[in-house]
């Protein structure tokens, strides 16, 4: 799926935070979205996952505008912080994925994923009694389950320490290897690991740069 | 006089009846009241009510000016009112996404306040005081076949839409991305709703709905360990208090919907100093592991 975005704004009152975005992404482009805490990162992925309303600018997928884009199922995402997820009441991982996977997904396919995740042995432990890089791992086969084409990370590695976190960089580019898109969003400016295609960073003054990755001749 | 309870229990049609709506009520309630705590609306029952209750004002009020068919089945209009304020939450939740629970606020007062002026208006009351607390040893074969008809479709739309209810109630957000029409369910499930609590009015009484719905599930949050078995022991904890509660409203000649949640109440507070003592006597055994 192709993702068309023109000069895309936003603001939250009086204040731009997004200023005239302009990015074209193809099926199985990696892109990163760096800059610090606050500079519309957050903002500019609830724009794509159609949260924010896009005014003006437009984004396309393929070629529907957002305002009609039906099939969002075709999206993976993890959030950025736990706050949307009710986790205090008692729900098992594998009663979590069941709820969460669409017709036509398989249960051993759900079991694949969490022994790749490496999180096989939590299946039947309750989400509340689970650590943050634990839970965020389950977040992220969550967000795989239904075999997305688009997957979205907001900060997706915020909790988790630094093995894993190799570990997680590691199946992400798998996943892009296997043809998804990945939009990765990062405040950390160690990106040398990762195997991504496009950059766009997000500054203080709520401007942007966007930029194919240019390496080793590459266009 | 427990044995007496017993053989009324089978020997009068009217224990029949309360036994009968006790014990579906006894499955809607914590059933439903599960998703309601998981989507943190606890007080939306108690204001469903206070709408369900204009309803019953207006059906004695209407009863007053010559529809007597209003004062005997006082319900129907409940059920109404309580979709109508059941909608009305969901416009103001939509209008104050970041307080939602101001929607609640307004919805109770303006519930109160138009029971109030129908109340009033009535020449006829009934008892106000039957729909304040319930009173579950009164019911009629009319009220069991509702119950039932409830019962049996809230028991179809979780078996069909189970699995969307949850996910929905756990992330509304990524719920979108499992082809979830979020806005369409939200309704669906607040007219649900709406209809329960009107149902359970008759038992438990206004006031007392939302202990029904809320407080056997947070028992039951105390020990379940998983989604599964979290409801399962809340609709134990919940048939249990009906029963006891049942037994209390005969031979006390209390309401019924003071018994239960009396009942329910102190299921929580043993479940949850039971709980409190055995985490402290583990924690013991690992200092004392550790001090060896």
């Amino acid at each position: 799926m192709q993702i068309y975005i023109n000069n895309l704004t936003f603001a939250y009152g009086i204040k731009t935070v997004i200023n005239n975005l302009s990015i074209t992404l193809n099926q199985g482009d990696y892109l990163v979205v760096k800059g610090k805490n606050g500079t519309g990162k957050t903002t500019f992925i609830k724009c794509l996952l159609g949260v924010n309303e896009v005014k003006p600018g437009t984004i396309f997928y393929d070629k529907t505008d957002i305002t009609n884009f039906k099939k969002w199922t075709t999206f993976g995402y993890v959030s950025q912080s736990l706050d949307n997820f009710n986790y205090e009441f008692p729900i098992t991982v594998l009663e979590l994925l069941n709820v969460s996977s669409t017709k036509g997904t398989m249960p051993q396919d759900r079991l694949k994923l969490l022994d790749k995740m490496k999180i096989f042995d939590i299946q039947n432990q309750n989400i509340n009694s689970l650590s943050g890089g634990q839970l965020q791992r389950v977040f992220i086969v969550r967000a795989m389950l239904n075999n997305p084409k688009i997957l979205i990370l907001d900060e997706p590695t915020a909790s988790i320490d630094k093995q894993n976190k190799e570990f997680f960089y590691q199946t992400v580019d798998d996943l892009n290897k296997n043809g998804i898109t990945v939009i990765l969003i990062t405040h950390s400016d160690e990106l040398e690991h990762l195997n991504y295609t496009h950059t766009l960073t997000m500054y203080d003054d709520y401007t942007n740069s966007f930029s194919i990755r240019n390496e080793g001749g590459e266009a | 006089m427990f044995l007496s309870f017993i053989t009324d229990l089978f020997q009068q049609d009217f224990m029949l009846r309360a036994l009968a709506a006790g014990f579906m009520l006894g499955i809607l309630a914590p059933l439903l009241g599960s998703i309601v705590v998981v989507r943190r609306l606890s007080f939306i029952a108690d204001t469903l009510g206070h709408f369900s209750l204009v309803g019953i004002s207006v059906s004695l009020f209407l009863s007053s000016l010559g529809f007597s068919y209003f004062f005997e089945k006082p319900l129907y209009l409940g059920i109404i009112f309580s979709v109508i304020g059941g909608l009305l939450i969901e416009f103001f939740r939509r209008a104050y996404t970041n307080y939602k629970e101001i929607s609640m606020v307004i919805v109770i007062s303006l519930g109160a306040a138009l029971s109030a002026i129908f109340f009033a208006l009535a020449s006829k009351t009934g008892s106000l005081y039957q729909y304040l607390f319930g009173s579950i040893l009164t019911v009629t074969s009319y009220y069991i076949y509702l119950i039932f008809i409830t019962l049996f479709i809230v028991s179809v739309l979780f078996i069909v839409f189970g699995k969307q209810i949850i996910a929905v109630s756990f992330d509304e957000t990524s719920a979108k991305f499992l082809g979830i029409n979020v806005g369409l369910f939200q309704i669906i499930f607040m007219i649900m709703l709406s209809i329960v609590v009107s149902v359970l009015l008759e038992a438990a009484g206004v006031l007392l709905i939302s202990s029904m719905m809320v407080i056997p599930v947070a028992a039951g949050m105390r020990i379940g360990w998983s989604y599964k078995s979290t409801t399962i022991i809340s609709i134990i904890f919940s048939e249990l208090s009906v029963l006891v509660g049942l037994w209390m409203a005969y031979s006390l000649t209390i309401p019924s919907g003071a018994a239960i949640v009396s009942i329910n109440i102190s299921i929580l507070l043993i479940v949850a100093l039971t709980k409190k003592i055995i985490n402290m006597r583990r924690i013991t055994k690992i200092d004392n592991a550790k001090l060896k």
